[in-house]
């Protein structure tokens, strides 16, 4: 181990009863990387995140934060860490300065040294508005950042951040991307999240869990490439064919398209216009624009949009994550916008709740 | 400043942020007020300068109404908002954990049985001077208050921390409370073994020496036990949400 590795998990194992939340992880993180910690909900990001800040303790395997193990001076891990649990809890009944102060008094830090770094963070976090409001009056956006403040009042170096983004408006979103950038320059920060256009946008690396191991680590550039397929969008009108023929099925024009030699799978993507729209991916490296125009041609369907794109992060992810329980419930992972985010973020929740709390109970549940 | 404190601090703070402090310490005055004077004639039939009722009111109020209410949230609250795992993992140890959010109840608790001291004050020492008072049974009765309120709040505070919700934590804590203090005067109706067994863990008859003026070991003791139990299986059952 060098002396730059900040975070380092070596097969860390967590059960909750007959439940493996954890199997076997392991990543390191070094010195001012900020890395995207990404799965579908339930694959175990929190509890890695919780046993990093000591809150679990592992059930076999090691997790050291800047070389000491969590095992034998959690006090000195957690000095080391800040750390932004999920949806931010905070005291709802306090004021936000006070809240800081709170958190300032147990950190030790004394009069000056907070004063000197609340400062800092109302700039960086952007609290000036909100400090002498209550929290339960905060939107969750404030919330939020309240939250990151907390995390950087003792100036760490190292900075855990349990989906930060969850749960916020489009502009908040951007807001706190904006602050956690701005906030690793200097610092490395270990960011969970299932939202992928936010690790692309503030992140170098990702590591990808799924049902509890790591099955993707590198720099995004290397995930990309790394299932290796092309992708395809195929819009096709629904109601009128090309000259008088009639308008495909889905079914036939999946069937057509995974036909086509060179094709793998197909997928129907959600639209609102009376169209059909196909995502279909191809082997790596290749080019099957001619042949899907000729296939439209030749059956007489009206193809509106024909589009090649290199492998989506979306897609590497859904490629990755497969199978997973999250992806059975039929949750789109790629549409922002969408209600499901939300849905899932709730539900990621109350799992996560569970295993906190009893084993039997979240037992029960997987198994419901 | 020691982190116990700060913890100790903020949770007594929290009290009087909401209206809950204000709510619990009006209410149980004016129940304590009516309780005194007028229940049965109260302090006027007894025709003594004696406090003695006010010792039997109060802690029967504290394990009914006060402590369930006040230490119902303490934890339960704590983990079903997900405060706690903030809390946690500031650099603190459990133990401060529980200790202050321990004192932080224990101090509005205590603050409540301070403000009855306006009781012996007001009434025999000025303004108003209603007899001889003797003051002895007063202070050891409020030595009693002190020891019996420890251990009340350590139980509630233990039942908070394994029940799921504010609202479950306060019926067992008012359950559990209430059996201890009754439970002296059921053992009067009964005889044998289950008889001396109630008894001997009655917090009443714990209480009885105390209002006397008498101050026993045995029952310092017993409520010093109490309050230790209590905080060491509330410190394990926080633990042990590492390993569940």
């Amino acid at each position: 181990m060098t002396a730059d590795v900040m975070i380092q998990a070596s097969d860390l194992t967590k059960r909750f009863g007959s439940v493996r939340a954890l199997d076997k992880i392991s990543f390191e993180v070094e010195k001012g990387e900020v890395v995207g910690f990404l799965g579908p909900n339930g694959a175990g990001k929190s509890t890695t995140m919780r046993i990093l800040t000591c809150f679990l303790a592992p059930t076999s395997g090691t997790a050291k934060v800047r070389g000491i193990d969590v095992f034998d001076d959690p006090l000195e891990v957690r000095r080391n860490l800040g750390y932004l649990p999920q949806r931010a809890p905070l005291y709802t009944d306090m004021v936000v300065r006070d809240y800081l102060k709170f958190v300032a008094d147990v950190r030790g830090l004394d009069a000056a040294a907070f004063r000197k770094s609340l400062e800092s963070i109302i700039e960086v976090c952007g609290l000036a508005q909100v400090l002498d409001k209550d929290i339960s009056a905060l939107s969750h956006g404030f919330r939020q950042r309240v939250g990151l403040g907390q995390a950087l009042l003792h100036n760490p170096q190292i900075l855990v951040l349990d989906e930060p983004t969850a749960d916020l408006d489009p502009n908040e979103k951007a807001e706190v991307i904006r602050y956690i950038k701005e906030i690793g320059k200097d610092r490395t920060v270990l960011l969970s999240t299932h939202n992928l256009s936010e690790v692309e946008e503030a992140c170098a690396r990702a590591i990808i869990v799924s049902k509890g191991k790591v099955v993707a680590d590198g720099p995004l550039e290397e995930i990309r490439a790394k299932t290796g397929s092309v992708r395809y969008l195929v819009t096709v009108d629904e109601k009128t064919g090309l000259s008088g023929k009639s308008a495909p099925r889905i079914s036939e024009l999946r069937e057509a398209l995974e036909g086509i030699r060179g094709a793998l799978r197909s997928r129907e993507l959600p639209t609102d216009e009376s169209v059909h729209k196909i995502e279909v991916s191809g082997e790596k490296d290749s080019d099957l624009r001619a042949e899907i125009f000729q296939l439209m041609v030749a059956q007489g369907w009206l193809m509106l949009e024909l589009r090649r794109d290199a492998q989506s992060l979306d897609a590497v992810f859904r490629d990755l994550t497969r199978g997973d329980e999250a992806m059975d419930r039929g949750l789109a992972w790629n549409d922002e916008s969408d209600d499901g985010d939300d849905e899932a973020a709730d539900r990621d929740d109350q799992d996560d709740e569970d295993e906190g709390d009893d084993a039997e109970e979240s037992e029960e549940k997987k198994d419901a | 400043m020691n982190t116990l404190l700060t913890i100790a601090k903020r949770e007594f703070r929290a009290y009087f942020d909401s209206p809950l402090a204000y709510v619990v310490i009006c209410l149980s005055f004016f129940g304590l007020g009516l309780m005194f004077f007028m229940y049965q004639g109260g302090y006027w039939q007894i025709d003594r300068a004696t406090l003695q009722p006010l010792f039997e009111f109060i802690p029967a109020g504290l394990a009914m109404l006060v402590v369930p209410v006040v230490t119902m949230r303490l934890m339960a609250e704590e983990r079903r908002s997900g405060t706690l795992e903030m809390l946690i993992t500031l650099p603190v140890k459990d133990s401060d954990v529980i200790m202050g959010k321990y004192l932080g109840a224990l101090g509005l608790v205590l603050t409540v049985i301070g403000a009855s001291l306006a009781y012996p004050i007001l009434m025999f020492k000025f303004p108003w001077t209603l007899g001889p008072m003797d003051m002895g049974p007063v202070i050891s009765g409020y030595v009693g208050l002190l020891l019996y309120s420890a251990a009340a709040v350590a139980v509630g505070l233990l039942i908070s921390s394994l029940a799921d919700s504010q609202a479950v934590s306060f019926f067992i804590t008012f359950f559990v409370l209430g059996a201890f203090w009754f439970s002296g005067s059921m053992a009067d109706q009964m005889d044998g073994t289950l008889a001396n067994v109630l008894h001997y863990v009655s917090f009443q008859s714990r209480m009885t020496g105390f209002m006397r003026g008498l101050i026993d070991t045995r029952d310092v003791v017993f409520f010093l036990s109490i309050t230790i139990l209590a905080l060491v299986v509330s410190f394990r059952s926080l633990e042990r949400r590492k390993w569940a």
